[in-house]
C-alpha cells in the first residue's frame, strides 16, 4: 500500500466513456494537498470526460477516484461536491438567468440554510470572492447570462471558491476568452496557488498551465502520456508532438 | 348590452380563473425544475379535495383539515414523481406524459368507487351569502378564494425569488449538471417540486369545492382550462398565469352567458390551440435556443 | 432464393391465412354475437393502424384519435341522412373530412414539442365534443343520432356483407400502410422521430412529413369512424370521450407500436375487454398470467442486470394489484377505468415493445426467417457522380457573425472555400468553429454578415432550404437514426431517387425504385465499409461506424459541398487512417470538403487549405504547413512554449 500522505485527489485506471464510445483507457494521476496540478493534452484526448468522470457527472465504469483517501466513483456528482470537491466545468456553465451574487450563493449551497438568512452566513466568503474579482460585485445583480466570456469564466470560479472546497477542478478556463484575459485568469490562479488551493487545472494553453502548475500530466488518446514536473515537460518533445503532430 | 350584467359575468368568471390560475401553477413548479408537468393534476385536486371531506366527516375540524389535505396532496405529488415521471426523466424521454395519464386514471377510478359517482357539497367556514360591491354581487368565498389564491402565488413566488432553494429550483432547470456540481440534487429538487404542486392541487381543492362541489367530473372540468393558462401564459412566467386566468376566466363566463352554457368550454380550448400555433413558449415565457 | 421465398411465404401466407379464415367465419358460424365481435375487431384495426402512425412511427402522444373516430361517425352518417348518399360516398366522406381535418390540426400542434403536442390534440378532443354536444340542429346533441344504413351501390347489407365489407377495407388498409411504412415514408417518419435535426439536414422535411403522417392517420380514423356508425347505427358523443383515448393507447402500447399485426392484436384486446371485465373468472385469469409474465421478466432482467429495479418491480406491483383487485372487488366493472390503467401501466414500463414487438423477436429466432436479400450494389458513379471543380470559389462567408446573448461565438469571419478543395477549419475550443459551421448549415440564423454559395445568397436558419443547395454535413455529437438499421439511415437521405407518387406506392408498385434506392445505398455503405452490417440497427454499431454511418448518410445528398464537423472525435488511430482514406475517396469525386478538425495530423495531411479561428475570429490562413508555423495559431494553441520547444 503506497504512502497515502497528503494526496487530496488520486485517480486509479479509470475507464469511462459515452455510449458506445470509450473516451479513457485506463487514467491514473494524483493531486498533492495544496499544489496545482495541470492535465494538458489536444482536444479529443480525453482530459474533460476525466473530469467528469471524476467529478461524478459520468460514472465511470472501470477504476477508482479517492478524495482525501475516501472512494467516491460512482457517487451522485452532488454528493461528491458535498464531500469537498468543486468543478468549474467546460464552457463555464453558469446559471444564465439567474443574477451573479445568486449564482456565487449557490456555489455555497450545501453549507447554507435554505430558505432565509443565507445572504448574512454567507457575507463573509462573498465578500472575499468580490474583493478577489471587483468587476463581479459591479455587476451583482446582472443576469450571468448577459456576461462576457471572460467575467462568466471569473464568475465560474468564484462560484467553485465560495464552498471553500478541498480541491478545485478547473476544466479549460481559457476557452474562448481573448489573450488580455486569459492573462488576467492566470494571475487569478497564481493568486490562488499562493493563498494554498489544490487545484487540478485542465488546459489547451500548455505554455501558461506548465507556468502555475507543480506537476503536469500530458494526455493523449485517453490515457497518460507523459508526466513530470514543469521543467521537465518543457524540454520533452514529445508534448509538442502531442499537440501539432 | 346591460353593462352591470356584463361587470357581473366578467367578475365571476375571474373568480374562477383565478382558481385555473392556480391550478396552473402547480405546473409551473415541476416544470421549472424538470420540464414535466402532472397530466392528471385535476385528478390529484380532485382526490386531496375527497379526502379532505373525509376528514372533515371524520369530525376534524376545518384548521386541522388544511395542513392534513396539505399532507395527502405533498405525498400523493411524491407519488407521481416516483412512478411516473422519475423513470422518464432518467431515460430522457417524454413517458411521463402518458405515465401520469395513466395514474390521473388510476386516481379517478379509485375516487369514483371510493366516494361515489355524485357530487358531494364541501364544507367551508366562509359564508356564501353575496355582498354588493360597486354594483356586483360577490361572496366571501369568491373573495377567500381570491385571498387564497393571491396567498399561495405570493409564497410561491417569494420562495421562487427569495428562498435559496428557490434559486435551486431554478438553476436546476437552467443547468442540471452544473447544479450538481454545486452540491444540488436534481433528483431530491423534482421530488420537492413535486411534493409541493401536489400541495397546490390540495389548496386549490379546497378553495374551488365549496363552490363546484367535489365531483368526479371536476377534474376534467379544471385540467384543460389550468392547461391553457399555463400554455397561453407560458409554462415558465410567473404573474402572466395570473393575468391569462383571469382574462380565461372572464370570456368562458361570457360565452356561458351569451352563446350558450355548452360553449362554456370553448374559449380556452380555441385559446389553446390558437397559443400553441401562434407562439408555443406562451406569452410571457421564454424562447429556447437549440444545441446540436 | 429459397430463404427469400420461405420469407416471403412465412409473411404473406400468414396474413393471407388470416384474411381467409376471418371470411369464412359468417359461412361457419351463425351467432350473430361472434359475428358482431369481429365486425367491431375490423373497425378498430384500422383504427389502431391509424393511431399506430402518430404514437408507433412518430412516437409522441395523440390523444385526438377517438376525436377523430367521432368526426369521421358523425360526417358519414349525416351525409347518408341528409343528402342521402351510399355507403362508399359516406365513407369515402369520413375519410376525406377527417384527412383534412387532422391536416389542419397538424399545421399548428405539429410545431410543439411531445408535451404541447399532446395537450394541443387533446384539446381538440374536447374541443370536437362540446361542437357535437351543442350543435343540436346537426347532429341531436346528447339524445343521440340514429344512423340508417345505406346500401352498397345499390346493395343493402346484412350483417354478413357488412362484415365483409370492413374485413375488405382491413385488408386493404393493411395492404396500403404496409406498402407505405415500409417504403421512404416509413423511413422518414421514424427517422424524424430518432432526429428531426437530422431529418432536416438531410433533405427530409421534418414538419411536413410529420403533418402528413398525423393527417394519414387521422383520415383513417375517419374511416374506422363511418364504419363505427354504419355498424352501431347508433351515435352519442359519450361513446367518444377520453376514456375511449385512453383503451385505444392501451390496444397500440399493448399490441406492439410500429406494427400492423400489433395493430390488429391491439384490437382484438379492446374488442374482447368488456367480456373479460363481465366475467370475473376470466380476469383473474388474465391477470394472474399478467402477473407471472411481470415476475418472470423482472427476475429475468434483473438477473441479467438489463433493467433496473423499478422498471422491473412497477409491473409486478401493478399486476399484483390486479390480481388483488379481481380477488377483493364486488364488481369488476365499477372498476374499469382502473383496470385499463393498471395495465397500460405495467406494459408501458414492462413491456415498452408491446406483445408483437416481444413475440416478433421470438419468432424470428423460432422460424430462423433470414432477412430479405440485399441486391448487388450499384455503380458508384451513378450514386455519387464525379464532378469537374476548378477552383472557383463556392462558399463564401462574409463578416459572418453569430451572438448568443453577451458572448460572441462567431465574430466577423469571412472566409472563401473553393470548389475541389478540402478546407479545414481549425481552431482552439470555443474558438466558434461549429457554431460558425452552424450558422452556414441553417441550424442558427447568422446575427449579421453574408453567405453565399455559388455568388447566390444562401438561405439562412433552415437545415431543410440549405439541405436542398447541395451542402450536406455530418454532426460533431452524432444525430443517426437509431432505431433505423445502417442502409435505411442512407436511404432516407438518397436525392432524387423517389418519385413514386403516395397512391401507386400503396398499391405496392414502388418496388423497382425501392431495389436501386437500396442498391445504391449500399454502395455508398462499401465507400465507407459498412457493407457488411447494412442490417444493424445504428445505435447498436459500434462508434467508429457511427461516425463513418454519418459520412456516407450525407454523402447520400450528392452534395457538391460536404461540411465534416470534427469527424475523428474519438476514434481510434486504425479508424482515423480508414477516415482520411475515405475523405480522400470523396475528395477525388470532386466533392468540395470543409473539415473542422482537431487531430492535426489529420489536417495536415488532407487539406488544401486551412482557416484558423480563435476568440470567434480568423487569426490565419493559407496552407497546412505554413500555418502551422505561423506564431499567432502556435500562441492560441500553446502559447511560446512550442517554438522554443521547435527551436
Amino acid at each position: 500500500m503506497s504512502d497515502m500522505g497528503n494526496e487530496m485527489l488520486t485517480v486509479e485506471h479509470l475507464h469511462a466513456g459515452y455510449g458506445a464510445a470509450e473516451v479513457l483507457t485506463g487514467v491514473s494521476l494524483e493531486v498533492k494537498a495544496g499544489t496545482v496540478v495541470a492535465l494538458i493534452g489536444a482536444n479529443g484526448a480525453g482530459k474533460t470526460t476525466t473530469m467528469r468522470a471524476i467529478s461524478g457527472l459520468i460514472k465511470p465504469r472501470q477504476g477508482r477516484v479517492l478524495l482525501a483517501g475516501k472512494p467516491v466513483q460512482g457517487l451522485p456528482a452532488s454528493r461528491i461536491a458535498r464531500l469537498g470537491l468543486a468543478h468549474a466545468p467546460e464552457g463555464r456553465r453558469v446559471f444564465g438567468p439567474l443574477s451573479v451574487e445568486d449564482n456565487l450563493l449557490l456555489g455555497s449551497y450545501s453549507e447554507l440554510p435554505r430558505f432565509f438568512g443565507f445572504r448574512q452566513q454567507a457575507a463573509p466568503q462573498l465578500e472575499r470572492i468580490y474583493a478577489m474579482f471587483p468587476r463581479l460585485r459591479e455587476r451583482a445583480h446582472q443576469l450571468a447570462g448577459t456576461l462576457s466570456g471572460g467575467e462568466q469564466q471569473m464568475l465560474a470560479i468564484g462560484r467553485s471558491l465560495m464552498s471553500r472546497p478541498k480541491i478545485m477542478l478547473l476544466d479549460e478556463p481559457s476557452m474562448g476568452l481573448a489573450p488580455v484575459i486569459i492573462q488576467e485568469l492566470f494571475a487569478t490562479i497564481r493568486r490562488l496557488k499562493e493563498e494554498g488551493i489544490t487545484l487540478l487545472l485542465v488546459e489547451q494553453f500548455a505554455k501558461s498551465a506548465l507556468e502555475v502548475a507543480d506537476y503536469a500530466y500530458v494526455m493523449e488518446r485517453g490515457s497518460i502520456a507523459v508526466a513530470g514536473t514543469p521543467a521537465e515537460l518543457r524540454r520533452d518533445q514529445r508534448v509538442l508532438a502531442a499537440y501539432l503532430g | 348590452m346591460d353593462f352591470s350584467v356584463i361587470a357581473q359575468m366578467v367578475v365571476s368568471g375571474a373568480f374562477m380563473g383565478l382558481i385555473y390560475a392556480l391550478v396552473a401553477y402547480g405546473f409551473q413548479l415541476t416544470y421549472a425544475t424538470s420540464k414535466s408537468i402532472n397530466f392528471g393534476q385535476g385528478e390529484l385536486v380532485m382526490v386531496s379535495a375527497f379526502f379532505c371531506l373525509t376528514l372533515t366527516n371524520l369530525g376534524l375540524p376545518y384548521w386541522l383539515m388544511v395542513p392534513g389535505g396539505l399532507l395527502f396532496g405533498a405525498v400523493m405529488g411524491l407519488v407521481v414523481e416516483r412512478t411516473a415521471v422519475r423513470l422518464a426523466l432518467e431515460q430522457q424521454s417524454e413517458g411521463w406524459i402518458l405515465l401520469t395519464i395513466i395514474l390521473g386514471l388510476l386516481f379517478f377510478s379509485s375516487a369514483e368507487n371510493i366516494w361515489g359517482r355524485d357530487d358531494r357539497p364541501f364544507p367551508t367556514p366562509i359564508s356564501a351569502d353575496p355582498m354588493q360591491i360597486f354594483g356586483v354581487d360577490i361572496t366571501p368565498l369568491e373573495i377567500s378564494v381570491a385571498v387564497g389564491v393571491f396567498a399561495i402565488m405570493g409564497l410561491i413566488e417569494l420562495f421562487k425569488r427569495k428562498t435559496l432553494l428557490g434559486k435551486a429550483f431554478e438553476a436546476v432547470s437552467a443547468d442540471r449538471d452544473a447544479a450538481e456540481l454545486m452540491g444540488i440534487s436534481a433528483t431530491g429538487t423534482v421530488m420537492l417540486s413535486y411534493a409541493l404542486s401536489g400541495m397546490v392541487a390540495t389548496v386549490a381543492g379546497i378553495l374551488v369545492s365549496p363552490i363546484t362541489t367535489v365531483g368526479p367530473t371536476m377534474a376534467s372540468a379544471l385540467i384543460l382550462k389550468a392547461f391553457s393558462v399555463a400554455v397561453v401564459a407560458g409554462l415558465d412566467s410567473g404573474f402572466g398565469i395570473v393575468v391569462v386566468g383571469l382574462v380565461l376566466g372572464a370570456l368562458e363566463s361570457l360565452a356561458s352567458f351569451y352563446i350558450g352554457s355548452g360553449w362554456r368550454e370553448a374559449p380556452g380550448l380555441v385559446l389553446l390551440i390558437l397559443a400553441l400555433a401562434l407562439r408555443p413558449t406562451g406569452i410571457f415565457g421564454k424562447a429556447v435556443i437549440r444545441k446540436v | 432464393m429459397k430463404g427469400q421465398w420461405k420469407r416471403f411465404l412465412l409473411l404473406r401466407g400468414v396474413e393471407l391465412a388470416a384474411l381467409v379464415l376471418l371470411a369464412a367465419v359468417p359461412l361457419a358460424i351463425t351467432n350473430p354475437f361472434a359475428l358482431a365481435l369481429l365486425t367491431l375487431l375490423a373497425i378498430y384495426g384500422i383504427l389502431l393502424i391509424g393511431l399506430d402512425v402518430t404514437v408507433g412511427y412518430l412516437g409522441q402522444v395523440n390523444l385526438g384519435h377517438a376525436a377523430f373516430l367521432g368526426i369521421g361517425a358523425y360526417c358519414a352518417g349525416l351525409t347518408v341522412a341528409i343528402l342521402g348518399w351510399g355507403m362508399p360516398a359516406a365513407l369515402a366522406a369520413g375519410f376525406a373530412i377527417c384527412l383534412a381535418l387532422g391536416a389542419l390540426l397538424a399545421l399548428p400542434a405539429l410545431r410543439l414539442e411531445g408535451p404541447q403536442f399532446a395537450l394541443a390534440t387533446l384539446s381538440f378532443s374536447a374541443l370536437t365534443t362540446t361542437v357535437i354536444n351543442e350543435w343540436e340542429s346537426l347532429t341531436q346533441g346528447a339524445q343521440g343520432l340514429q344512423v340508417a344504413r345505406p346500401p352498397v351501390l345499390g346493395v343493402a347489407l346484412a350483417a354478413p356483407g357488412f362484415y365483409w365489407l370492413c374485413l375488405g377495407l382491413l385488408a386493404l388498409v393493411w395492404m396500403a400502410m404496409r406498402n407505405l411504412l415500409g417504403s421512404r415514408w416509413g423511413r422518414a417518419f421514424e427517422a424524424l422521430r430518432d432526429s428531426p435535426i437530422a431529418t432536416d439536414a438531410m433533405g427530409v422535411g421534418t414538419y411536413r412529413h410529420k403533418v402528413i403522417a398525423f393527417a394519414l392517420g387521422s383520415s383513417l380514423g375517419g374511416l374506422a369512424g363511418g364504419l363505427y356508425a354504419f355498424n352501431f347505427q347508433y351515435l352519442q358523443p359519450q361513446s367518444f370521450t377520453y376514456e375511449l383515448m385512453v383503451i385505444l393507447l392501451l390496444g397500440v402500447v399493448l399490441g406492439g407500436r410500429k406494427s400492423l399485426w400489433g395493430a390488429f392484436v391491439g384490437a382484438a384486446l379492446i374488442v374482447l375487454l368488456p367480456n373479460l371485465l363481465s366475467n370475473r373468472l376470466l380476469f383473474q385469469i388474465f391477470s394472474a398470467i399478467g402477473l407471472g409474465l411481470a415476475v418472470f421478466a423482472a427476475g429475468r432482467g434483473l438477473a441479467k442486470k438489463t433493467t433496473k429495479p423499478f422498471q422491473a418491480l412497477a409491473p409486478v406491483v401493478a399486476t399484483g394489484l390486479l390480481l388483488v383487485g379481481s380477488l377483493l372487488v364486488a364488481n369488476t366493472e365499477d372498476w374499469r377505468k382502473a383496470i385499463f390503467a393498471l395495465t397500460l401501466f405495467s406494459v408501458v414500463v414492462g413491456l415498452p415493445e408491446g406483445l408483437m414487438g416481444f413475440a416478433a423477436a421470438a419468432l424470428t429466432k423460432v422460424f430462423r426467417i433470414a432477412s430479405a436479400p440485399l441486391p448487388d450494389a450499384a455503380q458508384l458513379e451513378s450514386v455519387l457522380p464525379a464532378r469537374a471543380a476548378g477552383g472557383e470559389p463556392l462558399l463564401e462567408l462574409h463578416q459572418l457573425m453569430r451572438h448568443f446573448g453577451g458572448v460572441h461565438a462567431v465574430d466577423g469571419v469571412s472566409m472563401t472555400v473553393s470548389a475541389g478543395h478540402i478546407h479545414g477549419l481549425i481552431g482552439p475550443n470555443g474558438s466558434g468553429k461549429s457554431t460558425a459551421v452552424n450558422v452556414i448549415s441553417g441550424l442558427y440564423a447568422p446575427s449579421g454578415g453574408e453567405m453565399r454559395l455559388r455568388g447566390k445568397p444562401l438561405p439562412v436558419g433552415s437545415l431543410f432550404k440549405v439541405a436542398g443547395c447541395g451542402i450536406a454535413r455530418t454532426f460533431q455529437n452524432l444525430q443517426l437514426f437509431g432505431e433505423l438499421s445502417a442502409i435505411d439511415n442512407v436511404m432516407v437521405a438518397l436525392k432524387d431517387v423517389f418519385h413514386t407518387p403516395v397512391p401507386l406506392v400503396m398499391l405496392g408498385l414502388a418496388f423497382n425504385e425501392e431495389r436501386q434506392a437500396r442498391a445504391a445505398a449500399l454502395t455508398l455503405l462499401q465507400l465507407v465499409g459498412l457493407g457488411a452490417r447494412a442490417r444493424v440497427r445504428a445505435k447498436d454499431l459500434t462508434y467508429g461506424a457511427q461516425r463513418f454511418l454519418e459520412i456516407a448518410r450525407a454523402l447520400a445528398r450528392k452534395p457538391e459541398l460536404l461540411i465534416l464537423d470534427e469527424p475523428a472525435a474519438g476514434l481510434a488511430q486504425p479508424d482515423v487512417a480508414e477516415l482520411v482514406k475515405i475523405i480522400r475517396r470523396v475528395h477525388e469525386l470532386g466533392v468540395t470538403i470543409v473539415l473542422i478538425e482537431h487531430h492535426m495530423d489529420v489536417v495536415a495531411e488532407l487539406c488544401d487549405v486551412v482557416t484558423v479561428l480563435d476568440g470567434g475570429k480568423v487569426i490565419a490562413e493559407g496552407p497546412a504547413h505554413v500555418v502551422k508555423r505561423d506564431p499567432k495559431v502556435i500562441e492560441a494553441y500553446l502559447g511560446a512554449v512550442a517554438t522554443e520547444v521547435a527551436q
